[in-house]
C-alpha cells in the first residue's frame, strides 16, 4: 500500500477510518452497491495522458526511490501503486461504460490531479482522472466534465485539457492557496477557450457557498455542455476539519452536493459519474462521514444523517467565516463577464 | 466420559462415550427431563439445541423493541441520542430520559439494544441495559456489543432474533443445570460454548444439528473427505466435509444477514416423518403409523416395501405398489442431490440411513457406508467436539485500550505486532481455559486476520490501531480422539 513515509499526510491511516465506517454501516452487503477491484493500468493507458520520458522517469526512480518536489518524494515501488491507482479509476470508468452500474466511487491512492504531462507534483503522481477521461474517450464517448472539487487547484488536470474543448475542467479551490493556479482569468485557450472554468473562493467558504456555485454556475454550465459522462475530482479537504486548508464545507454539504450531481446526471447523462478521490486529509472527523456521505448519495440512500458527531461543531463555527459570501458572489459575477460569450446560460437574460 | 444429546424435531438423541459408545433415543414428547434423567451426571456433557430455538425463529412473530444508538451515518429504524466513534471515544452521551420514555411505550416481549461501534466500546450500550433492566428481566434484554465485528446492520438484525431467543435458552441452561451444573452447547459451527457464552449471544446455537452430525459422522467413518447424508425425521440434509470439517457460511435468516456462521448444508425437505398423501409431502403431520401416528409416511411406505421400522403392521394403509412409487421418488430426488457433489465417499446417519443408503448411493453411483451407531451420530458428534472461539480483537495503543468481542480488557505495552499477537493469543487461550477447555485443544489458536497501522497527528506518529481475528477452530476434541 502506498506510503510516502510514515507521517506523510498522504498515508494508509487516511483510509482505515473510512472502511471501519463503511463496514460497520454494512455498505458492502447493500444490493444496490458493488465493490469492484481495480486492475492495475498498462503503459499504453498511461500515455493517453503523460509523456513517454516522465513515465520512464517514474519507473526508473520507483527502483531507487527518489524526490518530486518538497511534498512529493517517490518512494521504493511507487509506480506499481500509482498504475493500481489509475487503473482503478479506468476499472471503475469501463463498470459504468459496461452498464454493470451507473455511477462509481474510486477510492484510490495516491491521488492525482496536481500532475501535468510530464511531472508530478503535491502528492501526485500520475492523474487517474486525466488518463480515465481519455480511456472514456478511447471506449467513444466525445464530450466529458471534469467537476474538480478538491480545495486545492487541479492545475495538472487543467494544463492536459487546457486547449481541448471535448473536455470541460470546472474546478472549485481555495484561493489563494496552493499550488497559485486557478484564476477565473484562465478559460482555455485555442480551440479549448472557455472549456475551463475556474471557480476560486476564499478560506472559510462552507456549504452555503458551495451551494451558490452549483446552482450558478456548475448546473447551468454541465446542462449546456451536454456531456456523456461525468468525472468528479471528488477531493475531501475542504472538510471544515481538514488539517492542510482553511475551507468549511461538512459531510452533510458533500453529500447534498453529489446528490445534485447524480440528478442532474441522470438527467443529461444516464446518471454516469466517475468519482475519484482526490486530496482529503481530515482522517478521523472528516473522511469517515465525507465517504460515506459521498457514496450513500450516490446509492440513492437517505443522507439526513450523515454528519460529523457533535463534538466538532465548534471547529465548525471557527473555520466558517460569513465574509466568504460576498467575496463568492463577487467572484461569480466578475467570472460571468469573463465566459458570456462563450455560454449562452450566462447571456441569456442579458 | 463424553456424553452428547441432539434436540431433534422428533426425537432426543443421547450418546454416551467411555471405553466405548452407547446410544439411546428418547422420544422429544417424554420431555427434556426424561433424556437427562437417563445421563450419569459424570464426565463432560454437550447438548445440540438447534430445534427448539429454530421452532421459535420460524415461528410466529415475537414483539421486539429495537433501541438503536446509530450516532451519524445513514439513518436506522427506533434512533436515539448518543454516539461512539471509530476509535471507541463517546463523542455523544446518551439521554436517559430519552430511552425511559421508550420503555414506557407500548409492551414489548424483548428488548434489543444495539449501539454503531459498540465492539470498539459497550459503555452507551450497557447505560441503556441499565435503563432497560429496570422494566425488563435479564433473559429479555440482548446486546450487540458480544457479536464483535463491525457491521452495525447485520449485528442489530443478531441483537433482535438474540432477543427472540434468550429466554429460551436461560430456561433451557435453567432446567439442564439443575441436574447436571456443567455442561456445554454444541454452537452452528460444531465447537462447543460455554452458557454464559450463549447466554450473551444465542444465535450461537442456531442450526448446530447438521454441525453435530458433520463431527459426528468423521469420528465414527474417519473419513476425511466425503458427503454426509443425514436423513432425519423431518428433513434429509447433506453435508460435504473436507479434512474432516464442514464448510461453514453466514446464516441469513427471514432474508436478513446475521453475524452468526453455520455449517454450510443442503437441505431436502423430506424425512422418515413426511406424510403419504396423494404423494409425498415436504411436512411433517404428525408421527409415521408405525410409531403410533396417524396418518402414513416414507417410514409407512418403506415399511411397506418390506423394512421392519416399528410396528410394521400398523403400516399397512398403502398399497404396495404406491409404498414403492413413494419410495422411488424420495431415492431420485436425493440421489440427484447427491450427483451434484460428486463425492468419492457417501456416509449416512440418521435412523433411516440404514434402509435408505445403499439404494442412494447405488443411483448415485458412489461408494456408501453408514457406520455403527449412525442412527445417533448427531449426539455423537455433540460428545466429542471441543471448545471453539472466535475473538474479534481491536487494540489502541494511544487510548491504551483493547477490546475483545466487544468486552475492555487488560490493555499491555507491547514492543511490536509479534508481543502484542503473542499477548492477545494468550488472552484468547485463558478464555477457553476458563470455558474447560483441555491444553491439547486450545494449542493451536488461528490468526484468521491480523492487520496494524500508525496514527499520525501533527507528524508524529502517536498511536498503533489493530485490528485481529483470532480462533479456535470447531472439530474434535483431542480427548475423545
Amino acid at each position: 500500500m502506498h506510503q510516502q513515509s510514515p507521517s506523510h499526510p498522504e498515508r494508509r491511516e487516511r483510509l482505515s477510518y473510512t472502511l471501519d465506517q463503511l463496514r460497520e454501516e454494512g455498505i458492502f452487503d447493500l444490493p444496490q452497491i458493488r465493490l469492484l477491484s481495480p486492475r492495475p493500468a498498462i503503459r499504453d493507458d498511461v500515455l493517453l495522458v503523460h509523456t513517454r520520458e516522465y513515465l520512464q522517469f517514474l519507473e526508473e526512480t520507483s527502483i531507487t526511490g527518489g524526490t518530486i518536489d518538497a511534498d512529493t518524494y517517490v518512494p521504493k515501488d511507487l509506480i506499481r501503486d500509482a498504475l493500481l491507482a489509475a487503473g482503478g479509476a479506468i476499472t471503475g470508468a469501463d463498470a459504468v461504460i459496461n452498464q454493470e452500474v451507473k455511477n462509481c466511487f474510486v477510492l484510490a491512492r495516491p491521488p492525482g490531479h496536481h500532475a501535468g504531462r510530464s511531472h508530478g507534483a503535491g502528492f501526485c503522481y500520475l492523474n487517474n482522472v486525466a488518463i480515465m477521461v481519455r480511456h472514456l474517450q478511447r471506449r467513444g464517448m466525445r464530450r466529458i466534465f471534469i467537476l474538480d472539487w478538491d480545495a486545492h487547484h487541479g492545475n495538472g488536470t487543467e494544463e492536459i485539457f487546457y486547449d481541448d474543448p471535448s473536455v470541460l475542467f470546472c474546478s472549485v479551490h481555495q484561493y489563494p492557496f496552493y499550488p497559485g493556479s486557478g484564476r477565473i482569468e484562465d478559460i482555455g485557450i485555442g480551440d479549448g477557450k472557455g472549456y475551463n472554468v475556474n471557480l476560486p473562493i476564499p478560506a472559510g467558504s462552507s456549504d452555503k457557498e458551495y451551494r451558490f456555485l452549483l446552482e450558478e454556475v456548475i448546473l447551468p454550465l454541465a446542462e449546456e455542455y451536454m456531456p456523456d459522462a461525468i468525472a468528479i475530482s471528488a477531493g475531501q479537504d475542504n472538510h471544515f476539519t481538514d488539517p492542510l486548508t482553511g475551507l468549511a464545507l461538512t459531510a452533510r454539504g458533500y453529500a447534498g452536493l453529489m446528490q445534485e450531481m447524480c440528478i442532474l446526471a441522470d438527467s443529461i447523462c444516464y446518471g454516469r459519474i466517475i468519482a475519484v478521490l482526490e486530496g482529503g486529509y481530515s482522517v478521523e472527523g472528516g473522511l469517515p462521514y465525507t465517504n460515506l456521505g459521498l457514496i450513500a448519495a450516490m446509492a440513492g440512500l437517505d443522507i439526513s444523517a450523515i454528519r460529523e458527531p457533535e463534538i466538532y461543531q465548534e471547529t465548525l463555527h471557527s473555520v466558517a467565516s460569513a465574509d466568504a459570501f460576498p467575496k463568492v458572489i463577487r467572484m461569480v459575477s466578475d467570472l460571468k463577464k469573463i465566459l458570456a460569450d462563450n455560454w449562452y446560460f450566462i447571456r441569456r437574460y442579458d | 466420559m463424553f456424553t452428547g444429546i441432539d434436540i431433534g424435531g422428533t426425537n432426543t438423541d443421547i450418546a454416551v462415550i467411555n471405553s466405548h459408545i452407547n446410544t439411546y433415543k428418547v422420544p422429544n414428547s417424554a420431555g427434556l427431563n426424561t433424556a437427562l434423567q437417563k445421563i450419569s451426571t459424570a464426565g463432560r456433557l454437550a447438548i445440540s439445541t438447534s430445534q427448539p430455538l429454530n421452532e421459535i425463529l420460524t415461528g410466529p412473530p415475537v414483539k421486539i423493541r429495537t433501541i438503536t444508538i446509530p450516532g451519524p451515518g445513514l439513518v436506522y429504524q427506533g434512533a436515539i441520542k448518543g454516539a461512539v466513534s471509530h476509535r471507541g471515544d463517546v463523542v455523544e452521551p446518551i439521554n436517559p430520559e430519552e430511552v425511559r420514555d421508550m420503555m414506557k411505550g407500548k409492551p414489548a416481549q424483548a428488548i434489543a439494544i444495539a449501539g454503531k461501534f459498540s465492539v470498539r466500546n459497550d459503555v452507551l450500550e450497557k447505560q441503556v441495559y441499565n435503563i432497560a433492566s429496570e422494566y425488563f428481566s435479564d433473559d429479555q434484554i440482548a446486546l450487540s456489543s458480544p457479536l464483535g465485528a463491525l457491521n452495525f446492520p447485520a449485528r442489530i438484525h443478531t441483537t433482535r432474533f438474540n432477543a427472540q431467543i434468550k429466554n429460551k435458552v436461560a430456561r433451557l441452561i435453567h432446567q439442564i443445570q439443575a441436574v447436571h451444573p456443567d455442561f456445554f452447547f454444541v454452537t452452528s459451527t460444531g465447537g462447543l460454548t460455554s452458557p454464559s457464552r450463549a447466554l450473551e449471544n444465542p444465535m450461537l446455537l442456531y442450526h448446530s444439528s447438521p454441525a453435530t452430525v458433520a463431527n459426528g459422522a468423521f469420528y465414527l467413518s474417519k473419513n476425511e473427505n466425503c458427503l454426509v447424508i443425514d436423513i432425519g425425521g423431518t428433513t434429509t440434509e447433506l453435508v460435504p466435509l473436507k479434512n474432516g470439517k464442514p464448510m461453514h457460511e453466514t446464516v441469513i435468516l427471514g432474508g436478513l444477514k446475521t453475524m452468526v456462521q453455520a455449517v454450510t448444508t443442503t437441505s431436502i425437505p423430506f424425512g422418515g416423518d413426511s406424510c403419504v398423501r396423494e404423494d409425498l409431502c415436504p411436512f411433517r403431520a404428525g408421527s409415521p403409523r408405525s410409531f403410533g401416528g396417524g396418518e402414513p409416511t416414507l417410514t409407512d411406505a418403506l415399511n411397506v416395501t418390506g423394512a421392519r421400522i416399528g410396528d410394521a403392521s400398523r403400516s399397512k394403509v398403502i398399497d404396495s405398489k404406491k409404498a414403492h412409487e413413494i419410495v422411488h421418488r424420495y431415492l431420485k430426488q436425493v440421489s440427484m442431490a447427491v450427483k451434484e457433489y460428486q463425492p468419492e465417499i457417501l456416509v449416512g446417519t440418521g435412523y433411516l440411513a440404514h434402509y435408505l443408503l445403499s439404494d442412494i448411493a447405488e443411483r448415485a453411483q458412489v461408494v456408501g457406508i453408514v457406520p455403527e451407531h449412525a442412527a445417533s451420530a448427531n449426539a455423537v458428534g455433540a460428545a466429542v467436539s471441543r471448545i471453539s472461539l472466535e475473538v474479534h480483537i481491536h487494540v489502541d495503543s494511544e487510548r491504551k485500550r483493547l477490546t475483545l468481542n466487544g468486552m475492555t480488557y487488560p490493555y499491555k505495552e507491547t514492543s511490536d505486532d509479534e508481543g502484542l499477537l503473542a499477548y492477545t493469543t494468550e488472552i484468547v487461550r485463558d478464555m477457553a481455559r476458563a470455558e474447560g477447555a483441555p491444553e491439547e485443544d486450545i494449542e493451536d489458536v488461528q490468526v484468521l486476520l491480523f492487520s496494524s497501522y500508525e496514527v499520525v497527528r501533527g507528524w508524529r506518529v502517536t498511536a498503533r490501531i489493530t485490528d485481529a481475528i483470532l480462533g479456535i477452530a470447531p472439530g474434535i476434541s483431542v480427548e475423545a480422539l
